[in-house]
């Protein structure tokens, strides 16, 4: 899966507006980006990637691009 | 003699938590037990804890109800007539409504409601049970004080507290007692993985439960309360076990 398209998969899992995120993105200035979105987060990882995410590592991310690379 | 020998007690969900606690506390107690997990590692877990103990070991897949009238009458003696059933089962589910597909929201009722119910159709017919039988099933505060992303756990137990309910008037004629004990926050492996994936570090149940963390012990000694004749006055009933968080 291209970085493309695990971004559609984050924004559609967050339902937040396509085109929206970019790598750069810093997670704290997008609005969306709340308690049960990073519960969203957890549950993509775990059905469309097969990861187990914990809370620490959710903690950790600062943007975008740090959730594609666990993705990776 | 300890209090519950050769009484023939159903547990379902035995391998872990709660349903584990009170296996070894009944096994203490005398009492001939049914185990039930679903898994092979549960299976194994309950045969290697119970080994030589004389107990019956029952698998079943309670995400297919469909399934259990089958394995219940081929795995377990029909002729075994029961004291007492507590229903540990309990399938967690923390997603919010946008992932929430059907397949999800079926699996958790048809593992927590469907199958329950199944089971107490299966062991209350005729001549399956003594008279007296106690049936317990495992609810939450989930069931009363709705949260975020518990949408589809907290329906299906307050489904089986509804079920309950109706059950108990059906069921008082045989002389049998139906009552769901609703548990806060339990010192569990399900609540150890809930907390390893919490985007938050802090638990806010624990702010709400002032009397602390549960453990299975807490909540073993209220079940062995309620499989006994002492609580014979009871039925119908969803009896909290909330360390104070519905106050």
């Amino acid at each position: 899966m291209t970085n493309e398209e695990k971004i559609a998969l984050i924004e559609e899992t967050l339902d937040i507006e396509s085109g929206s995120l970019n790598p750069e993105t810093e997670l704290l200035s997008v609005a969306e980006y709340d308690s049960m979105a990073k519960l969203s987060l957890i549950v993509l990882c775990d059905e469309n990637f097969n990861k187990k995410l914990s809370g620490e590592q959710i903690r950790a991310f600062v943007t975008v691009g740090d959730i594609l690379a666990f993705l990776d | 003699m300890g209090k519950f020998e050769n009484k023939y007690i159903l547990i379902t969900g035995a391998s872990k938590g709660i349903g584990f606690t009170l296996a070894e506390n009944l096994d203490n107690l005398g009492a001939k037990l049914i185990l039930h997990a679903s898994s092979e590692d549960g299976i194994n877990k309950l045969t290697e804890s119970f080994a030589n103990k004389g107990h019956l070991i029952f698998r079943a897949d309670f995400s297919d109800p469909l399934s259990l009238e089958e394995a219940w009458q081929s795995q377990i003696n029909q002729d075994i007539k029961l004291d007492g059933f507590v229903n540990c089962v309990g399938l967690r589910s923390r997603r919010p409504l946008n992932l929430l597909k059907p397949a999800h929201v079926m699996n958790i009722l048809h593992a927590n409601v469907a199958s329950f119910i199944e089971m107490c159709r299966l062991v209350c017919r005729k001549n399956g049970f003594n008279p007296g039988l106690s049936i317990i099933t495992i609810s939450s505060i989930a069931a009363h004080s709705g949260g975020p992303g518990v949408t589809a756990y907290a329906a299906s137990k307050a489904a089986t507290e509804a079920a309950v309910r109706c059950m108990s008037k059906e069921l008082f004629k045989k002389e049998v007692r139906v009552n769901s004990l609703v548990c806060g926050q339990v010192n569990t492996e399900a609540y150890s993985d809930l907390m390893e994936t919490k985007a938050s570090a802090d638990d806010v149940i624990l702010e709400r439960q002032y009397l602390g963390l549960g453990s299975t012990q807490n909540i073993t000694d209220i079940l062995l309360f309620l499989l006994g004749k002492e609580s014979c006055f009871i039925t119908g009933s969803s009896i909290p076990a909330d360390g104070g968080y519905l106050s």
